[in-house]
């Protein structure tokens, strides 16, 4: 009995598993073992370059520039959309007629693809017939170039994909602010507490784990930000908005520069998961 | 929140007025966020109806006509089908609910086993699992998946849209979340009575898991419906062409149709809500089960 | 159940693989642009009724993305494959694209213009056969000119950028004063894009790239190449005689009256004759140049070759040279890209056929001779690709404000580290 019951869950098991293993593992350790390789553009043949191309990449200043534009980036993303969607999310649990129809819309963006919102966003933020700079107008304001401007492209960037992120997330704080038992809340008022405090003594502390989930998940999906980019701004003006995954696929995808885009990839992954181990390290907490 | 900041505590005064303030200003965000979200949504919609050379004629300076289709014209629309979109939109279809029926077969299995049994590396294949997720993103690690695909004879194949995706982690996590909760007296008592586990599963756990199911079928169809860039590279054929694919063929050598982009982005989104609205509550118990252990 | 599901699956790939073994022609892939590609197809399969193509459509974006993952992956598919012009160094220094010097006879060959030959050459071998030039004019709306009280060039005329630079500001106009002209005076059809702005610096002397075909620095920021960028960044952020922002195609808004000069390619022609609905009275003039400089047209077009991993090389080959020479390149010409011939023959049907014997198509003819005057093709490069793409950045920032000279040499730092893997 025993034994056959071991084989079953691996019988279950196997389909999925041979997937993954095929299409997304296999893959993922092809280009690890890639950024060790030089690939003669004349003939296609590879040959064996050990770190030759890490150190071509840490030579080359685009790099370091994006790798610079990316932290700036994550550094500033991340706590603006968990703020945002903390803050929606305590909106949406509000229990006011109509809250319902808010909680549908507020689902919009979520359905819609990256694509899409990147491709609509674009054409609202153009300097001379966008529809923002309309607003903008309307409301006595000098023109913007929102996309296209150093000082601006990146927090344009940041807002389009908040546009997506904060109603994202905040569907996930949402559940973790359904699940504090309203008890816990009435308790706290009796004693007094002010609804600052209780949401600083009460409310945070239970969302740690949720919160945590977020933050990972949010740091590695801001990482992993391509596509925007490439459908807006495509790293511009001045590179101000290459981030790296973006450089990363320019160089595989569009001049062929295999070795250094899986270079490039090896690292970001290196630096994806210290990020986050720091981060699950810090929130671990007391219990 | 900012009239929280009020140390004092409530007034004999205070408290009506706040109890009429408070879901005042609620109401206010709420709407404000409302317009950030829709506003986009609606100027798309109104410029597919628009013709081309109008689509940003009330944009700038704004005005509430352009939100409003500018000399109603389904010219967009027509050329989009007259292009074969009809077809792009069958053969998402089709790839997204065989996605769903198999890719949902061969994931749910997965989050059985993880869900209701122990056995020897579960943690370690689950960590594997969980990472794959996370850490790669799909679209950089194409080029060796193509080139794997390709030497399967696959490309310009339905195998080659297909099966790539049907494995996702992140629905088998989902499931797993799901199964491991069933009671154990309800699996037992079938056990008893000599069903085989393909059985339990059949008949006993899947009929009640119908939450999960929904949920993990919205996630499958929806990543499905708008995947681009794989199906872009694996399958650029007119006969297999999905929608976003179809999509990007408005950006044209010599410039860029709006409108036609927009009246095909227009579609490409309609579906994802339609499903999206009605099943809310699994949905977001879907996005969140993920996330909440 | 689940069995059932099993038995689905295994039916589902069974009826999907099985038909790949019924095939008693040869199918080629065509990868290929949003062309109107059925009458070259039925055309070509009534004549060859062994072969079917199959043409993979995508758009212009996407295209080079594709080539360099299933080229590089030394896929057998597509066969057939439409180039870029100024690509065809980098794809043949790959050994991606199959030699076609055996199959075209030497009048074949002399009846290509001879800078699409070059350009479809790569160390003396034809990688790649022409199936289209380009060559650029000025297009402009007579009202504009009425308004301001000037005379608009005759077709022959050739204005100077120093008069353009005079004119344009003075037929852009904020009609409803909310700060934005909503008539711009001037644009460059494509406007970031090599192929159009390289006939700014070499008006003045100045070269596309380095003798090598690899070094950028001291040619892509030398004096030459400063003062034409100079001239470009006037125009958009000096004399505010041309809008920034995003990409955008001009013929769209010149139909509407909401610019008044662009330069452009000839295919604008055909779309404003034909465009019933149009009520503006426009006209062409000659590609501009610098008045101390010289006369310099940008050229180059689409060209096709063939896979050299195809499975099907002798099909794939019958298809290229059918629609690059004779008959095939006429109807190519007459239902399909809409671009200018590059066949010299079909060049010469400008001057017979009575569709341009009166205005407005007559101004193909003197499109057709503006090719001939200083064509100058795109840089020759192996890394053309990279070298494109990040000049168009580099332009589009200029456009938007930022410093000539620094972008410039960002565009030197930039594309002399991805020209780096060449130089082994």
């Amino acid at each position: 009995m025993r034994g056959k019951q071991q084989i079953i869950p691996y019988l279950f098991l196997l389909p999925a598993l041979i997937l993954l293993i095929v299409f997304n593992l296999l893959p993922t350790i092809a280009t690890a073992v890639e950024s060790m390789f030089v690939i003669s553009l004349r003939s296609g043949d590879r040959v064996f370059a050990g770190f030759a191309n890490y150190n071509r990449i840490f030579n080359d200043p685009i790099f370091w520039k994006s790798l610079q534009v990316t932290v700036v980036f994550s550094l500033i993303v991340n706590p603006f959309q968990i703020t945002l969607a903390l803050g929606l999310a305590m909106l949406i649990n509000q229990k006011l007629p109509g809250i319902g129809i808010f909680r549908s819309i507020y689902l919009l963006p979520v359905a819609v693809s990256l694509n899409v919102t990147a491709i609509v966003w674009r054409l609202m933020l153009d300097k001379n017939t966008g529809m923002i700079n309309g607003i903008l107008f309307q409301l006595g304001i000098e023109r913007q170039p929102f996309l296209h401007s150093t000082d601006l492209a990146l927090w344009s960037i940041i807002m389009i994909a908040s546009w997506i992120g904060v109603p994202l997330w905040s569907l996930f704080i949402l559940a973790g602010l359904q699940n504090i038992p309203e008890p816990v809340l009435e308790a706290a008022k009796i004693d007094g507490a002010n609804s600052w405090q209780s949401f600083t003594r009460i409310t945070l502390p239970l969302l740690r784990r949720v919160l945590a989930f977020v933050l990972v998940a949010d740091t590695v999906a801001n990482f992993l930000l391509f596509a925007p980019i490439l459908l807006t701004t495509q790293g511009g003006p001045q590179l101000s908005t290459n981030l790296i995954l973006y450089e990363t696929y320019r160089r595989g995808f569009l001049y062929g520069d295999l070795g250094a885009s899986a270079a490039m990839l090896s690292v970001m992954l290196i630096i994806v998961f210290l990020i986050v181990g720091l981060e699950l390290y810090v929130l671990r907490g007391d219990d | 929140m900012p009239d929280s900041m009020n140390p004092s505590p409530v007034t004999r005064h205070g408290k009506p007025l706040r109890a009429i303030l408070q879901p005042a200003i609620v109401y206010c965000l709420l709407i404000i966020g409302v317009l950030i979200v829709v506003i986009p949504l609606m100027w798309a919609l109104a410029a597919s109806f628009t013709p081309n050379h109008k689509v940003f004629e009330y944009a700038y300076p704004f005005s509430w006509r352009a939100l409003l289709p500018v000399d109603f014209t389904m010219e967009a629309y027509d050329n989009l089908f007259a292009r074969g979109f009809g077809r792009a939109i069958s053969n998402t279809f089709f790839l997204a609910i065989a996605t769903v029926i198999i890719g949902g077969t061969v994931n749910a299995l997965a989050g059985f086993a993880f869900g209701r049994f122990e056995f020897r590396g579960k943690n370690l294949l689950f960590l594997l699992i969980v990472m794959l997720t996370f850490l790669v993103p799909i679209d950089l690690t194409a080029i060796p998946r193509y080139i794997l695909v390709n030497s399967f004879g696959w490309i310009n194949t339905w195998q080659g849209l297909l099966v790539p995706g049907l494995a996702n982690s992140l629905v088998i996590f989902l499931f797993r979340q799901f199964f491991a909760e069933i009671p154990q007296e309800l699996i037992d008592a079938a056990r008893v009575d000599g069903a085989t586990w393909l059985r339990v599963l059949g008949s006993i756990v899947l009929p009640i898991s119908k939450p999960v199911l929904v949920a993990a079928g919205l996630l499958m169809f929806i990543s499905q419906w708008n995947s681009f860039f794989w199906p872009l590279l694996v399958a650029p054929r007119q006969e297999l062409r999905v929608i976003q694919v179809e999509i990007s063929l408005a950006v044209g050598q010599y410039g860029t149709i709006w409108n036609e982009l927009l009246a095909g982005s227009m579609i490409a989104a309609i579906v994802p809500i339609l499903l999206v609205i009605p099943f809310q509550r699994y949905y977001v118990e879907a996005i969140t089960g993920t996330g909440l252990e | 159940m689940f069995l059932k599901r099993l038995v689905f699956l295994a039916l589902f790939f069974l009826l999907v693989v099985a038909p790949s073994f019924a095939q008693d022609v040869t199918t080629i892939t065509w990868l290929t642009l949003g062309w109107p590609v059925e009458a070259i197809i039925a055309e070509f399969e009534a004549q060859n009724p062994d072969i079917k193509i199959e043409a993979e459509q995508i758009g212009f974006n996407d295209l080079f993305a594709q080539i360099q993952v299933r080229l590089g992956a030394r896929s057998p598919l597509p066969d057939v494959i439409a180039v870029d012009v100024p690509l065809v160094s980098g794809y043949a220094f790959r050994n991606w694209l199959l030699p076609l010097d055996p199959i075209f006879t030497g009048d074949e060959v002399e009846d290509w213009l001879p800078a699409a030959v070059n350009a479809g050459s790569y160390e003396g071998t034809l990688y790649a056969a022409p199936i289209s030039t380009s060559t650029q004019l000025l297009f402009y709306n007579k009202a504009c000119f009425d308004r301001a009280g000037l005379m608009p060039p005759g077709a022959d005329d050739r204005l100077t950028w120093e008069e353009i630079a005079e004119i344009a500001p003075q037929m852009t106009f904020d009609d409803d004063g909310d700060g934005t002209p909503d008539v711009w005076g001037f644009i460059w059809e494509q406007m970031v894009r090599i192929y159009q702005l390289q006939a700014l610096p070499e008006s003045l002397g100045g070269a596309a790239i380095g003798e090598d075909g690899l070094t950028v620095d001291s040619v892509i920021n030398s004096p030459e190449w400063i003062e034409a960028f100079t001239y470009y960044y006037n125009m958009f952020n000096v004399w505010n005689a041309a809008p920034q922002g995003e990409e955008f195609w001009p013929a769209d808004i010149f139909e509407t009256g909401n610019i008044c000069m662009f330069v452009g390619g000839p295919w604008n022609i055909p779309r404003f004759a034909n465009n019933a609905d149009l009520d503006i009275e426009w006209g062409v003039s000659r590609h501009p140049y610098f008045e101390d400089g010289v006369a310099a047209t940008p050229t180059g077009s689409w060209h096709i070759g063939v896979n050299a991993n195809s499975e099907n090389v002798e099909a794939a080959t019958r298809f290229v040279h059918f629609i690059s020479t004779g008959e095939g390149a006429e109807l190519w010409w007459r239902e399909g890209s809409g671009d200018f011939p590059a066949q010299q023959s079909v060049l010469a049907l400008f001057a017979t056929e009575e569709e341009f014997d009166e205005l407005p198509m007559s101004y193909m003819r003197t499109a057709a001779d503006e090719a001939t005057v200083n064509p100058r093709p795109r840089a020759v490069t192996v890394g053309f690709l990279e070298y494109e793409q990040i000049l168009q950045n580099i332009f589009q920032d200029i456009r938007n404000g930022a410093h000539v000279e620094e972008s410039l040499n960002l565009a030197v730092q930039r594309i002399e580290s991805e020209m780096a893997k060449y130089r082994e």
